[in-house]
């Protein structure tokens, strides 16, 4: 029944979900996981009489309409994991029916999982496919792992393998997930409470600090997304800004929908000291002080040795946070210090010498939404549909079907 | 969300984006809507052309029924920046879209160009649907002043061809029959699931009813699993048929006869989407049950009991959970 049409590739994250079809090298549509509810449906479900239940919007529709006072906004994911599964149900018909406008019992799914997803949420998820939507498969990855597959894109990147460290940060975590053949190493998965929200507001911080006309958290946005890099050392850096004013102190021009209102902000060092928040968080929190290339390497020192040089040889940076210039090669340089050390003690102690470990961090053009990228790659290979679950599958085994799922060989 | 839209908004946002950007940018991308339609925009000659290609089921029969046409005719207005072309390898229809003179034109011009476009699929399926209706209209003014309850009048009408539309494929099809004074149209649906069955046969039991209710107006409708005499020759064991007999106050030649053809033919994707939503709302009502069951059941369960059999104080809220001393 499925032939010929294109998978459908969801990836619902905790701030943004990205919806497309298989083969696409962007996302079709990008919005906010946010559903906003009509206010008025009481709080007895059998007590509906009309079409309450169709009465909804999501995404950016959601938070347009909530601003007014008939709708409350909700996000239906948190930490990565979907809390609310009425919703969660409502956002996907929507996202299905309104925005890829399609029947899902022609087209194949591949959905996300955050690493650690716990499998009844899995089940949860299988159910609502398969049950509500009849959907023709279903196939769910690990987040982490199709960030490694988009790494392939990548002309770094020699061997088309799925062991690597994935570096995933977006807008409210970061994870550092080390993943061997495809499969997450869970128990060496660590979290930094930093990401792109906390990097937003410390340049609102530094705005505020020096009195600037505008400070609004949009402001703050627009000039990270713009304006923000990662430099090779500070002080070197505070200097050059000394020393050429002219090229490196710019003017953010804010945009307001009054056409006639003007204004605009200075830039300063926070052009990279934004950024430099990762490598050095005590400028900006006080309860979290591991840099970011020391967390990456306690996971992999605390993954099984036979993985490690992969893991070391093969970083891939994934989400929004990690779009800032020169991220990849400022954190190489920090690694390759905090490793080569580290092997020069042992030669001492030892006495032999070591063949040495190479390091190696890939960053690449779809680091944006790669986990989605990563998922349209997989989807649209013919064997794509042999990994997946049929709907005849589940009918005949129940929701624990998906508990496991074949993983994905290497092309 | 109670209606599906008419138009496909990827098609509309990708469109809006290039036009209103006024730059080039590379474009390749896959687009899919209902019913297995495929379209394929993608940019030719460096950039400054978008190639606009779409793939549907029943192309062949459209084709029968003046489609080509009826699109060229629709989309008449827009010849300064789009033109036809042959139709790309493995699509059936393809338009040019030029750029550099499309960015020329004034906003209203590129809004409705955006919209026309965003609609080519209900375009194009629109073509049997109009055939039909023409067909009618012929009909109206052969027999308007004739017996029509005569013998040989009803022999002809019994034997004015039926228009089908296989519009996914092998299965499911559209029949199409015009009369002098009624069009009538009949899906024949097939449900992959058992449940499914039950839940369009209440939903299908309401449109039944619809008329005799409170809208007047409405078509007439009628569900059953045998099929019509009209097409009893044509039809395979398995489907449901659900027929519409519109009357002359919706063939009304306009608005309400384009809005017409423009809501029947996006029948099924609005039946197998109200199916789902009931379903996901039936999900709820469910989950909220078994979350007050689990309230009751966390009530019950007994008190915890020391060695000597001696209750522990311990206060429970309703959820089960207990006070930290």
């Amino acid at each position: 029944m499925s032939m010929g049409t294109p998978a459908v590739v969801m990836d619902n994250g905790t701030g943004l979900t990205k919806l497309g079809f298989a083969g696409n090298d962007s996302p079709s549509f990008v919005f906010p996981t946010a559903i906003c509810t009509s206010k008025r449906r009481s709080t007895n479900v059998a007590s509906k009489r009309g079409l309450e239940d169709l009465d909804f919007y999501i995404g950016d529709e959601a938070i347009d309409a909530a601003q007014g006072s008939q709708y409350s906004l909700n996000y239906p994911i948190k930490h990565g994991q979907i809390e609310d599964w009425d919703q969660m149900e409502r956002f996907w018909e929507s996202s299905i029916f309104k925005y890829l406008r399609c029947e899902p019992e022609d087209h194949y799914f591949l959905l996300t999982e955050p690493p650690l997803n716990p499998p009844e949420n899995r089940e949860s998820t299988a159910e609502i496919m398969f049950e509500s939507f009849n959907c023709a498969g279903l196939y769910i990855a690990v987040q982490a792992v199709l960030a490694l597959a988009a790494s392939w894109t990548s002309p770094k990147v020699q061997d088309r393998s799925l062991s690597g460290t994935v570096i995933d940060s977006g807008d409210g975590v970061t994870h550092v997930i080390p993943v061997a053949e495809g499969y997450v190493i869970g128990a060496a998965i660590k979290n930094i409470p930093l990401a792109g929200r906390d990097i937003t507001l410390f340049i609102q911080q530094l705005l505020r600090d020096r009195g600037e006309s505008d400070t609004s958290l949009q402001s703050a946005e627009k000039i990270k997304q713009q304006f923000c890099y990662v430099c090779p050392d500070i002080v070197q850096e505070f200097s050059r800004f000394d020393q050429y004013p002219q090229e490196k102190f710019a003017q953010y021009i804010v945009e307001y929908t009054d056409r006639n209102k003007t204004n605009t902000v200075d830039v300063g060092y926070e052009r990279f000291l934004a950024p430099e928040i990762f490598f050095n968080p005590e400028i900006c929190s006080s309860d979290f002080l591991t840099p970011l290339p020391i967390v990456v390497d306690q996971v992999i020192q605390a993954s099984p040795i036979d993985v490690r040089k992969k893991l070391y040889k093969n970083i891939v940076l994934s989400g929004g946070s990690t779009m800032f210039k020169d991220f990849g090669k400022r954190l190489q340089r920090d690694l390759k210090n905090i490793v080569n050390e580290r092997v020069g003690a042992s030669e001492k102690l030892s006495g032999t010498k070591s063949t040495g470990v190479e390091v190696q961090v890939i960053s690449h053009k779809k680091q944006r939404n790669a986990v989605w990228f990563g998922g349209s790659l997989l989807a649209q290979t013919s064997e794509f549909k042999s990994y997946c679950y049929t709907k005849k599958d589940y009918d005949e085994y129940g929701p624990s079907i998906v508990r496991n799922f074949s993983l994905f060989s290497v092309p | 969300m109670l209606q599906i839209e008419q138009n496909n908004l990827l098609i509309e946002s990708t469109l809006t984006e290039r036009i209103f950007s006024n730059t080039f940018k590379s474009l390749d991308r896959i687009v899919s809507d209902f019913d297995f339609t495929t379209y394929h925009l993608s940019s030719i000659e460096n950039k400054t052309k978008i190639l606009i290609s779409i793939n549907l089921k029943c192309w062949n029969d459209l084709a029968q029924y003046g489609v080509t046409q009826i699109l060229s005719e629709k989309y008449q207005p827009f010849s300064s920046v789009l033109s036809t072309t042959d139709a790309e390898q493995g699509y059936n229809y393809s338009f040019i879209l030029d750029l550099e003179s499309a960015f020329d034109q004034d906003q209203d011009f590129k809004l409705s160009l955006i919209n026309e476009l965003s609609l080519l699929k209900r375009n194009s399926m629109a073509a049997p649907f109009c055939a039909a209706f023409s067909r009618y209209d012929e009909l109206f003014k052969k027999y308007a002043n004739v017996n029509t309850y005569s013998e040989e009048v009803q022999m002809e009408l019994q034997n004015e061809k039926v228009i089908i539309i296989k519009y996914r494929g092998l299965n499911e099809s559209i029949y199409l029959k015009p009369s002098f004074d009624r069009v009538t149209i009949i899906f024949s649906t097939m449900f992959q699931d058992e449940t499914d069955k039950i839940f369009g046969k209440v939903f299908l039991q309401e449109f039944v009813d619809a008329r005799k209710r409170s809208v007047q107006t409405a078509p007439q409708v009628l569900y059953n699993t045998e099929a019509p005499l009209d097409i009893a020759n044509d039809v395979k064991k398995g489907e449901h048929f659900v027929t519409f007999v519109l009357f002359p106050r919706h063939l009304t030649i306009g608005d309400k006869r384009e809005n017409c053809i423009s809501h029947i033919q996006l029948f099924r994707s609005y039946f197998h989407y109200h199916i789902k939503c009931s379903k996901a709302y039936m999900h709820s009502r469910m989950r909220f049950r078994v979350k007050e069951f689990l309230k009751i059941l966390n009530r019950a369960k007994p008190e915890n009991l020391d060695d000597d059999g001696k209750v522990i104080e311990t206060r429970k809220t309703a959820s089960g959970r207990t006070f930290v001393k």
